[in-house]
């Protein structure tokens, strides 16, 4: 699977599987006995719930512990605080989610002046550099799941159809990336639907925004969410109006892939590796604590699943068996 | 797209816009001496050396009345805002007053023949979003400058405050350059730069209605490195910075100053003569660096090494993916392929046999290596490294620190930005508009808008016919 996107600052991804940490190298991590703190946005979502548990296992393995983990709650001021907290314990590393662009850049940035190296994931926030602020940011291919989102879409939709993007509005990298390429690819290859942006500041204010729009454009033929918790808010709210729509949405969480499975809103999902994504950023921060540089960008790319894989692909993204409710037995 | 501009003690206007001579001497001085000793209330602000009123006054030489007044002119034009409380020193605490960077914003852009990447900048320069993407260049500069004005239309959308652009600072190889409108002040912006009958500057000066500055992407990228380190007290006036691309190209600052040349394209190292190959360059030249030490030819030699089975690994990964990528040659390399280590080592040295000569010429004091070849790893580097001590006096590298670049494309970006407020804020542009509060209001902008606007609405010249 190639990578379409570039890093926050335009370089070339590296893929995860570069991280190679030897036998030798990691017996020095076991005899250092390494202490990480993690700061996520949420510890609520199934993404979260997954990149948490690649990381505590690949922490294990190489003998380090993982002393706190944070739930930010997306909130900008909570992160701030939190961030400079756990650095005033003073632990080897803090990996973190940051909650926002600018806003937070100086708090970050603080965590690695203060000597604790610093590993992002899915968000590099503008204004912090490699090498100086952190190690390395290891994120999905976030280019590459808009892409995913809005080829799944197509089929759906009639010409010249109007699709709404329920669109982030929060500076982010990684839900910027997936907006943009779910466009360029609409653009250039549907080039007569019209796309309309759905914005939300946050999750408990979607469905009255979701509401409006849908008062005011009784011709929306779909609907691409830039994540798996909006995608299914906005379900929510479709349900409730007996309206059907197709929905798209990146992250195969448990409710959008039992959605994906009924087949009645979701049609598909870009499924981003969330247990590989922990896996990755804890071995970047083992490799950099051992005094190596990481590449500055680490990705992962996305899977295209939709109602025939979808039992497939929670396998191989949660790392176990899907439950029965996914499992569509195959024609004979 | 801009706020509408808070205008103080307007100056009379032509009908073309410009501030008219005053017909009476004595109002022509007062207004003179009133926008000089705002350009200079405001140019010690913004460069922060003074920030309370004694330091104006000190620094400036003005009275205490003129400077008080001039404060609460830009206060109200909304160019300084008002501080905390600075140190008593014997009495009351002087109040600190600051430029305020978020008055206005500048779209800034990189465009290559690979990558384009956008980002919006407040005054200060500082980037607020940035992205990049991948362009094909198959598809011609054209689809490349549509998918610019999509990317800053995104962009204005998404992020309210960035529709109060105040001009627009754009980075481009020089091999996209012409040269015909290499200057590149406002009184030629109107003389747009055309890439494959494009004319870039007008649209974008049509389409967002500011003005836009051009220069060569990698002097852009030399002073984004510099103004960073500059900012993180890493000062050094002597610097040199070399982007390893495609194209090799390299930017100089000396005694804190960006060297241009006589046409603005200084800095075309990867046209060096090696004596490496005998292939002819797009130059007309033979032998340029870049034919033998460029990514593209890296890459290239790559796949041939691939096809014929000199490198297992690279053979492999040619076989999986159906393309090779220079960083699967870096990546190889640190495996212990021992083609691709050779490949970066060789490379490594020609560079480095180049940049020995400008260090022997240009005595800097730091080598930044930039671009996507810097990132393939420690062979290629070392052996820069270790070719530029073998080839430079002793003298010449007692000191020198030779560092990989940390901003990757963002150098660009941040370049465009400081250069673009530099050029907003120079002295002789600042007093052309600072009495209305936006450089959108100086008589040169609006005659360029006007003249933008004229040549929008006159028909296109007819296509020459074939046989003419």
């Amino acid at each position: 699977m190639s990578i379409a996107g570039l890093g926050p600052h335009g370089e070339r991804g590296a893929p995860f599987e570069q991280l190679d940490i030897s036998e030798a190298d990691a017996e020095r991590a076991r005899l250092a006995c390494f202490r990480l703190c993690v700061v996520l946005h949420t510890t609520t979502s199934d993404w979260a719930k997954q990149a948490l548990k690649g990381i505590a296992a690949t922490l294990d393995v190489y003998g380090a512990s993982l002393d706190e983990v944070v739930d930010c709650g997306f909130q900008i001021d909570t992160q701030i605080r939190a961030l400079g907290r756990l650095t005033d314990s003073a632990p080897d590393a803090i990996i973190s989610i940051p909650v926002g662009g600018s806003a937070v850049a100086d708090a970050h940035r603080r965590v690695s002046r203060a000597g604790v190296k610093l590993a992002l994931l899915d968000n590099g926030p503008t204004g912090l550099l490699p090498g100086s602020d952190y190690v390395s940011v290891i994120s999905a291919d976030n280019f590459g799941l808009g892409t995913i989102g809005a080829r799944l879409l197509s089929p759906y939709i009639p010409p010249a159809g109007r699709v709404g993007i329920l669109s982030y509005q929060a500076d982010f990298f990684a839900t910027n990336e997936r907006e943009i390429a779910f466009r360029k690819w609409m653009g250039s290859e549907r080039p007569d639907i019209r796309l309309s942006a759905i914005k939300f500041p946050d999750l408990g204010s979607l469905a009255a925004i979701f509401t409006a729009f849908l008062d005011a454009n009784p011709d929306l033929a779909g609907l691409f969410a830039v994540w798996d918790l909006p995608a299914m808010e906005a379900v929510k709210v479709l349900a409730a109006r007996g309206q059907c729509l197709p929905v798209t949405t990146v992250d195969l969480g448990n409710q959008a892939a039992l959605a994906l499975a009924a087949g009645d809103f979701i049609k598909g999902i870009a499924a981003q590796r969330a247990y590989d994504q922990g896996v990755a950023v804890a071995k970047a921060t083992i490799t950099s604590l051992l005094g190596r540089d990481p590449p500055s960008w680490i990705v992962l790319p996305g899977l295209a699943t939709q109602k025939a894989n979808v039992a497939e692909a929670y396998q191989r993204i949660w790392h176990e068996a899907p439950p029965a409710a996914l499992c569509v037995p195959k024609a004979v | 797209m801009s706020s509408k501009p808070k205008v103080i003690r307007q100056m009379p206007k032509t009908p073309e816009g410009r501030e008219a001579p005053s017909t009476h001497a004595g109002q022509g001085r007062r207004g003179d001496s009133e926008r000089y000793s705002l350009v200079a209330v405001m140019e010690l602000i913004r460069s922060g050396r003074a920030d309370t009123r004694l330091e104006i006054e000190r620094l400036s030489g003005l009275g205490r009345a003129v400077v008080t007044d001039r404060l609460t002119a830009l206060i109200d034009l909304g160019l300084v805002e008002e501080g905390e409380l600075g140190p008593a020193i014997g009495g009351r605490a002087p109040r600190r007053v600051k430029f305020r960077a978020d008055a206005g914003r500048i779209l800034v852009a990189t465009l290559d023949s690979t990558t384009i990447g956008v980002g919006l900048a407040d005054l200060a320069g500082r980037l607020r979003v940035e992205h990049y993407e991948a362009i094909d260049a198959a598809q011609g500069p054209a689809a490349s400058l549509k998918r610019l004005d999509t990317l800053f239309d995104w962009m204005l959308d998404q992020y309210p405050e960035a529709r109060d652009v105040w001009a627009i600072g754009l980075g481009t190889p020089v091999s996209l350059f012409n040269l015909d409108a290499s200057g590149l002040n406002l009184d030629a912006l109107d003389s747009a730069i055309a890439t494959d009958k494009a004319p870039l500057t007008e649209n974008l000066v049509a389409r967002y209605r500011a003005p836009v500055w051009v220069r060569s992407l990698v002097q852009l990228m030399t002073i984004g490195e510099f103004g960073v380190r500059n900012e993180a007290g890493m000062s050094n006036r002597d610097f040199l910075y070399v982007d390893l691309g495609d194209e090799i190209t390299a930017g100089l600052m000396s005694d804190g100053r960006l060297h241009r040349g006589a046409h603005g394209i200084a800095g075309q190292i990867g046209h060096i003569a090696t004596d490496s190959s005998r292939e002819v360059c797009r130059c007309g030249n033979i032998g340029c660096l870049e034919l033998v030490a460029g990514a593209g030819a890296i890459v290239g030699e790559a796949l041939q090494a691939a096809q014929d089975g000199r490198s297992r690994y690279l053979a492999e990964v040619l076989a999986a993916n159906g393309q090779l990528a220079l960083a699967d040659i870096g990546f190889s390399a640190r495996l212990g392929d021992p083609y691709c280590a050779e490949l970066l080592s060789r490379c490594g040295q020609l560079i480095g046999k180049v940049l020995a000569g400008l260090a022997n010429a240009l005595n800097p004091a730091v080598i930044v290596l930039g671009g996507e070849l810097a990132r393939t790893g420690d062979i290629l580097l070392a052996a820069i490294r270790e070719t530029i001590y073998r080839h430079t006096a002793p003298v010449v590298t007692r000191d020198l620190q030779i560092i990989r670049s940390q901003m990757g494309r963002s150098a660009g970006l941040i370049g465009a930005g400081l250069l673009t407020v530099d050029a907003l804020f120079a002295s002789d542009r600042l007093g052309g508009w600072i009495t209305t509060g936006t450089p959108l209001q100086h008589p040169d902008v609006q005659a360029l808008l006007a003249r933008v606007t004229q040549s929008r609405r006159m028909p296109p010249p007819p296509d020459p016919s074939p046989d003419r």
